[in-house]
C-alpha cells in the first residue's frame, strides 16, 4: 500500500488495474479520456494483462462493453456527458442484459451550450436505465469505489452495470492523496470474474438479449432487474462493511455529517459536498444547527437511510447540480417522493440548483442556503426553487449579449 | 506553470501536507495563458475549484497582467504575497498594480531568447514559492523535482532540480513570508446578491450571435512573446505569401503592396518569419517591440 | 474450385442446422439464404444480430440457433461482435476457456443497418482488422417496419416512403465496394436462389481470418409484392438479367463467380414484382426502363 497525490482520473485508472479489468472497449472525450490514455499505456507496458480497444463511438463501446461482459470477462469503461447520452440507447440495453462490469462517468454539462466542466445532468440522465450508481467526493473514494462497484455489480443477487462517478475538473484534473492498496489485499477482497451463466461457450448455446413480444413477459424481466437494483442496497451495506474491514475506509450508501442534532440539512452528491462540510463546520461555530446528507448511492436509491437521518428535522436544502427542463432538480424530486405522508419528515424542504456547467457555489452561498432554510422553517413554508445566480453574473452575461449583437427591446434598470 | 503546481504541490505532500492541485484548463491552445493552483494544509483539505483568496500569486510571463482575461490578479488581497518573474523591481510592480501585500521578483532568464522556451519557469517558480512558504525543506524540493521531471530524463532533472534551488535560495530573506488564510466565517460573511433569473424570449435568450466576426475583439496579440517586423526594404511584394500562409488572418496587404500585421490580433507563431523567401521579417522580443511602440501600427 | 467440398447440387446437405419455427414471413428470401449459410457454417457460432426482420428469429423463449446469439442494436452490431471476440480471446490467451469451446463470430444485419446507421460501426471494425463474419441480408428496405426505403433501395422501387410516380428518386448504394475499399479478408455477393456459388463462398470465408463480408440480396414477398412461391424464381431472374452480380473481393481482387449470358433484359426481373409494377401501369415508362437497362449495360461492359 502506497500513498501518492493521484487525480481523479488517475485513481480510477488505478481502481481498473487493482480490479484486474480483463477489457476495456475504450472512447475518447474531455474530461475523461487521461483514465483511457493510463490504461492504455499499462496495457501496452504488459504492466495489465488484457486489452484496450478503440471503438467509433460510444455508442458502439457500451455495445462491446456489455457483449464482452455477456461473453465472461470483467469490463471497464468511461465516458463523460455527451458520449454517455451517445451510447444511452446501449446503456439501457446492455443493463438488461444482466452482465455485470463497471463505468466511470466524469460529469461533465450537457449541450447546449456545449461545455466541458461539470455538473450532474449528465449521469442522472442514466437513473432509469437499470445500472447502479455510485457518486464520489474525493479521488480516494474513486478508487474505493470501483472495488466495491465490481463486487456489487457481480453479486449473484444483482448482476448489474454500475456507474461509478466522479466531477470533472474537480476531480479529475486535481490531484489529492490517494491510498493505493496492495494488488494482493484488493484479490482477497475482490475475487477473480465468475461469469456465472452469462457467457458465450462451444459447449453451451445461449441466446442473450432476446426480443420479447407480450406485456406480461416483458413486464417480467423489467420488475426482475428493477427487484435487483432495489436488493441491491442490502448487497452493498455488506460490501461496505467487507470493504471497511480490509481497509479501514467506511462508504456507506449515506454520509452524514454532524447530522444527529441538526435541525437543517443540506443535501447533496459529489465533490462540493466537502465544501458544504466545511461550510457545516464554520456554520456550527457561528452556532447554528446545520448538517450534511451527502448520498453516495444514487441508484438504488437509499430510502430507508435518508428517511432515518432527516427524521425530525426542522428543514432540508436539497442542492442540485443538475436540472431537469420543465421541473427543476432531480434529487429535490426524488428526496420529496421518498419523504411524502412520512409523520416525521421535515416540514421544509428547500431546493437550491447551481453549479450548472462548473459554476461555483461559494461558502457564502452555502451560508445563505442554510439562512434561508432557517427562515422558511421559522415562516413554516418553503418558497420556490431558486436558481443560484448573483447580480454581477448577470451584468456578465449583458455584457457578453452586446458583443454576440443580441437584439434587445430596452434595457432594464440596473443592467 | 502546470510543472510548477505538481513540483510544488509534491513538495508539500512530501512535506506531511494534504495537498490539492489541478491545472485550469482555459482555452488550452498553444500560446494562450494558463495557470494552476495548489492547495495544502495539514487536515484534509475540502475546498475546491479556482482558489478564490489566494495567499500566494506566482506570475510566470509579466505580460499577463496586462491581460484582463487573464485574471491574474482576481482575489488578491492585502494578505497575498505576489512573486513575479520579471526584469523590473518589485517596487515598480507593487506600484503599477496597486498591491497591498509583499511582492518578490525572480529574473526572467537573460539568455533564452524566446519566453515561450524557457522550459526551467516551472520549477523555478515551485522553487521559490517553497521557501516563500517556509515549511518545505530542500530535500522535499528535490525529491518533488525528481519525481515530476523524471518522464523528461535525468539530464532535465538535473538542470530542473539545480535551477529549483537557486531560486529556493534566492528567497532566503523572504522565507515564510507566505502564511496561511483563513476560512470565511458563517457570521458577518458578505451575503451573495442572488437574483431572481429574468425569464428572456428565446429570441434573446438562445446562445446565438447575430453577427459576424466579433472573434475581431478579443486581443489575441495578447497571446505573443515573439512579434515580426517587416523589414519594407527587403520585402520583395511578391504574390503575398506572408499574408495567405498567416493562419489567424493577421496580415493584410495594403494598396502600394506592402505587408501590414495587426498586432491586436498577431500571436508571434512566427510561420511569416519563417515562411518570407526573402527573410524579409525580423523577429523581435515583444517586451523590446512595445518599448519601442511609437513605430507600431 | 478444386478444393471445395460443394462441387455439385448433391454435395449441398438434406438436413438443415437452423431450426424450423420461426415468424420469418413464408418464403422470405432472407431465411432462404440463412439457413443454408448456417448449414455451411454449423453451431459453433454466436450470432450478434442487429435490429432487423431477423431480429424477431428469436424471441424468447424461442430461437432457431444450435448455437449461441446476442441481440444488440440497429447501429452496433459489429461492435457487439468486438466485445464478444475480443472476450473471447482473452480467454484463450489466459486459458481461461479450453480451445474447443471457441466460436466463430458472426454479426448478422438486415440493409437497413448495413448501409446505414451501422456503416459506421462495419467500417471501424474492419479497420481494426476483427474476425468475424458479416453477414447482410439485402431486402432492400427497411423491412421489418413495413419496407420503407434504405440506403439499398433500388432507384424507382416503390416503397412507403416512396409513393410517388417513378418510386424511389435515389439509388442503390454500392454497399459491396464501400466494404472492399477498406480492405478486408474477403467480401462476397450471395444468393439464396443459388446455393452451391453460396455455398462455396462460405466456405471461403470460413477458411480465412479477419473481417469476410457477405452480402446476400433476399427477395422479400412482403416488400416487393409478390407471391412467397416466385421467390426463388425472382432470385434465379435477378441474377440472370445482371440485376445482381454474383462476385468476390478476395487477394485484392474482384472476380465474377457467375456471368448470365446471355443477360435477360431488366424487365424480365422487374415486372415480376409489385414494387415496380408502375413501370409497366397503367402505361409501360420506356424511359426509366431505359435507364434501369442502360445502368445495369454499364455496369457489365465495365467488367
Amino acid at each position: 500500500m502506497t500513498r501518492e497525490l493521484l487525480t481523479g482520473n488517475g485513481a480510477a485508472a488505478w481502481g481498473a488495474r487493482l480490479a484486474h479489468a480483463d477489457y476495456v472497449p475504450a472512447f475518447p472525450i474531455t474530461p475523461q479520456t487521461e483514465i483511457i490514455e493510463t490504461l492504455a499505456g499499462w496495457f501496452d507496458s504488459g504492466e495489465m494483462p488484457g486489452r484496450l480497444v478503440t471503438l467509433e463511438s460510444e455508442h458502439s463501446m457500451i455495445t462491446a462493453a456489455g457483449a464482452a461482459a455477456a461473453t465472461g470477462v470483467r469490463v471497464f469503461t468511461a465516458t463523460s456527458s455527451q458520449g454517455l447520452l451517445y451510447g444511452m440507447e446501449m446503456i439501457y440495453a446492455v443493463a438488461g442484459w444482466r452482465a455485470p462490469f463497471v463505468m466511470v462517468n466524469v460529469s461533465r454539462g450537457l449541450a447546449t451550450p456545449i461545455t466541458l466542466e461539470s455538473d450532474h445532468s449528465d449521469v442522472l440522465a442514466a437513473r432509469d436505465s437499470g445500472f447502479l450508481q455510485i457518486h464520489c467526493a474525493t479521488c480516494q473514494e474513486v478508487l474505493d469505489s470501483i472495488l466495491m462497484a465490481y463486487r456489487l455489480a457481480e453479486d449473484t443477487r444483482t448482476r448489474l452495470p454500475v456507474i461509478v462517478n466522479l466531477d470533472g475538473f474537480y476531480l479529475s484534473f486535481t490531484r489529492e492523496p490517494v491510498e493505493i492498496p496492495d494488488p494482493d489485499s484488493v484479490r482477497e477482497f475482490l475475487p477473480p470474474h465468475d461469469p456465472q451463466n452469462a457467457r458465450f461457450r462451444a459447449s453451451a448455446p445461449a441466446s442473450q438479449g432476446v426480443a420479447v413480444l407480450g406485456g406480461s413477459p416483458y413486464s417480467y424481466f423489467r420488475y426482475e432487474a428493477h427487484l435487483a437494483a432495489l436488493r441491491s442496497i442490502d448487497v452493498y451495506g455488506e460490501v461496505a462493511a467487507e470493504f471497511e474491514a480490509a481497509f479501514g475506509r467506511r462508504h456507506d450508501a449515506i454520509d452524514a455529517y454532524r447530522c444527529d442534532d441538526a435541525e437543517i440539512v443540506f443535501v447533496m452528491i459529489g465533490s462540493f459536498a466537502t465544501k458544504a462540510k466545511a461550510a457545516v463546520d464554520q456554520l456550527r461555530d457561528a452556532g447554528f444547527a446545520v448538517g450534511l446528507v451527502r448520498l453516495r448511492l444514487v441508484r438504488p436509491f437509499p430510502v430507508e437511510d435518508l428517511r432515518r437521518v432527516v427524521a425530525g428535522k426542522r428543514g432540508i436544502a436539497v442542492i442540485d447540480q443538475n436540472l431537469s427542463m420543465g421541473k427543476g432538480g432531480v434529487l429535490h424530486a426524488e428526496v420529496a417522493s421518498t419523504l411524502y405522508g412520512r409523520p416525521d419528515a421535515p416540514p421544509i424542504l428547500m431546493s437550491f440548483i447551481g453549479g450548472l456547467g462548473g459554476r461555483d457555489i461559494s461558502p457564502e452561498e452555502l451560508y445563505e442556503i442554510a439562512a434561508e432554510t432557517r427562515k422558511a422553517a421559522e415562516d413554516g413554508r418553503t418558497p420556490p426553487p431558486r436558481l443560484l445566480y448573483t447580480r454581477d453574473e448577470l451584468r456578465e452575461i449583458r455584457k457578453l449579449q452586446v458583443i454576440a449583437e443580441v437584439e434587445r427591446n430596452e434595457l432594464e434598470p440596473g443592467q | 506553470m502546470v510543472t510548477a503546481s505538481r513540483v510544488l504541490g509534491s513538495a508539500f505532500f512530501l512535506s506531511g501536507f494534504e495537498v490539492q492541485d489541478a491545472p485550469r484548463y482555459g482555452a488550452e491552445r498553444r500560446g494562450a495563458p494558463t495557470f494552476a493552483y495548489v492547495r495544502a494544509s495539514r487536515t484534509p483539505i475540502r475546498e475546491r475549484g479556482v482558489i478564490r483568496h489566494p495567499d500566494l500569486v506566482i506570475i510566470g510571463d509579466d505580460s499577463l497582467p496586462a491581460v484582463p482575461v487573464a485574471g491574474v490578479m482576481e482575489g488578491v488581497s492585502a494578505h497575498t504575497a505576489t512573486l513575479i518573474h520579471t526584469r523590473e523591481t518589485a517596487e515598480a510592480w507593487k506600484h503599477r498594480l496597486n498591491l497591498a501585500g509583499p511582492v518578490m521578483t525572480l529574473p526572467t532568464s537573460e539568455e533564452v531568447a524566446d519566453d515561450t522556451d524557457l522550459p526551467f519557469v516551472g520549477c523555478v517558480s515551485a522553487g521559490a514559492a517553497a521557501r516563500l512558504v517556509g515549511v518545505i525543506s530542500r530535500e522535499a524540493l528535490v525529491k518533488a523535482v525528481d519525481k515530476e521531471i523524471a518522464p523528461f530524463g535525468q539530464a532535465a532533472v538535473r538542470e530542473n532540480e539545480r535551477r529549483a534551488l537557486q531560486a529556493y535560495e534566492r528567497m532566503a530573506a523572504h522565507a515564510g513570508t507566505v502564511t496561511e488564510g483563513v476560512e470565511i466565517a458563517a457570521a458577518g460573511y458578505d451575503a451573495p446578491e442572488w437574483i431572481q433569473v429574468p425569464f428572456e424570449e428565446a429570441r434573446i435568450s438562445a446562445p446565438a450571435i447575430h453577427a459576424a466576426a466579433t472573434s475581431v475583439q478579443v486581443k489575441t496579440g495578447a497571446w505573443r512573446t515573439m512579434r515580426p517586423v517587416v523589414d519594407d526594404t527587403r520585402c520583395n511584394q511578391c504574390w503575398w505569401i506572408c499574408s495567405t500562409f498567416c493562419p489567424d488572418s493577421a496580415i493584410t496587404v495594403s494598396a502600394e503592396s506592402r505587408p501590414e500585421i495587426d498586432y491586436d490580433h498577431c500571436k508571434g507563431c512566427m510561420i511569416c518569419v519563417a515562411i518570407c523567401p526573402s527573410h524579409a521579417i525580423d523577429a523581435v522580443r515583444e517586451q523590446e517591440a512595445q518599448t519601442k511602440e511609437p513605430e507600431g501600427p | 474450385m478444386n478444393d471445395t467440398a460443394f462441387k455439385r447440387m448433391k454435395d449441398l446437405p438434406s438436413t438443415h442446422l437452423l431450426g424450423t419455427g420461426t415468424p420469418m414471413c413464408a418464403g422470405c428470401g432472407g431465411l432462404s439464404a440463412l439457413h443454408e449459410i448456417y448449414d455451411v457454417l454449423g453451431p459453433k457460432t454466436v450470432f450478434v444480430n442487429a435490429a432487423g426482420c431477423m431480429t424477431l428469429l428469436s424471441v424468447y423463449p424461442f430461437t432457431p440457433f444450435r448455437g449461441s446469439w446476442l441481440y444488440t442494436s440497429m447501429a452496433s452490431a459489429p461492435a457487439g461482435a468486438q466485445g464478444v471476440r475480443d472476450a473471447l480471446d482473452i480467454l484463450l490467451e489466459q486459458g481461461r476457456m479450453p480451445p474447443e469451446e471457441d466460436l466463430d463470430v458472426v454479426t448478422l444485419t438486415g440493409d437497413g443497418a448495413a448501409y446505414g446507421m451501422g456503416l459506421s460501426s462495419t467500417s471501424s471494425a474492419i479497420e481494426r482488422g476483427l474476425d468475424f463474419l458479416y453477414i447482410c441480408y439485402d431486402n432492400e428496405g427497411y423491412g421489418n417496419t413495413g419496407h420503407q426505403a434504405s440506403g439499398a433501395t433500388p432507384h424507382a422501387a416503390k416503397t412507403t416512403t416512396s409513393q410517388g410516380p417513378g418510386g424511389f428518386r435515389g439509388y442503390k448504394k454500392d454497399l459491396f465496394s464501400i466494404w472492399a475499399a477498406h480492405e478486408p479478408a474477403y467480401v462476397a455477393t450471395v444468393i439464396g436462389s443459388e446455393p452451391l456459388d453460396l455455398a462455396r463462398k462460405i466456405e471461403k470465408a470460413k477458411s480465412l481470418k479477419g473481417p469476410r463480408l457477405i452480402l446476400a440480396l433476399a427477395p422479400c414477398p412482403t416488400g416487393w409484392e409478390y407471391e412467397p412461391a416466385d421467390s426463388i424464381d425472382i432470385g434465379r431472374l435477378a441474377v440472370k438479367t445482371g440485376v445482381w452480380p454474383l462476385k468476390e473481393y478476395v487477394d485484392g481482387q474482384v472476380v465474377h463467380t457467375v456471368v448470365p449470358s446471355p443477360r435477360l433484359p431488366v424487365e424480365a426481373y422487374f415486372e415480376k414484382q409489385g414494387r415496380f409494377a408502375h413501370l409497366f401501369d397503367p402505361d409501360r415508362d420506356d424511359e426509366l426502363l431505359a435507364d434501369l437497362q442502360a445502368r445495369v449495360d454499364r455496369y457489365w461492359a465495365a467488367l
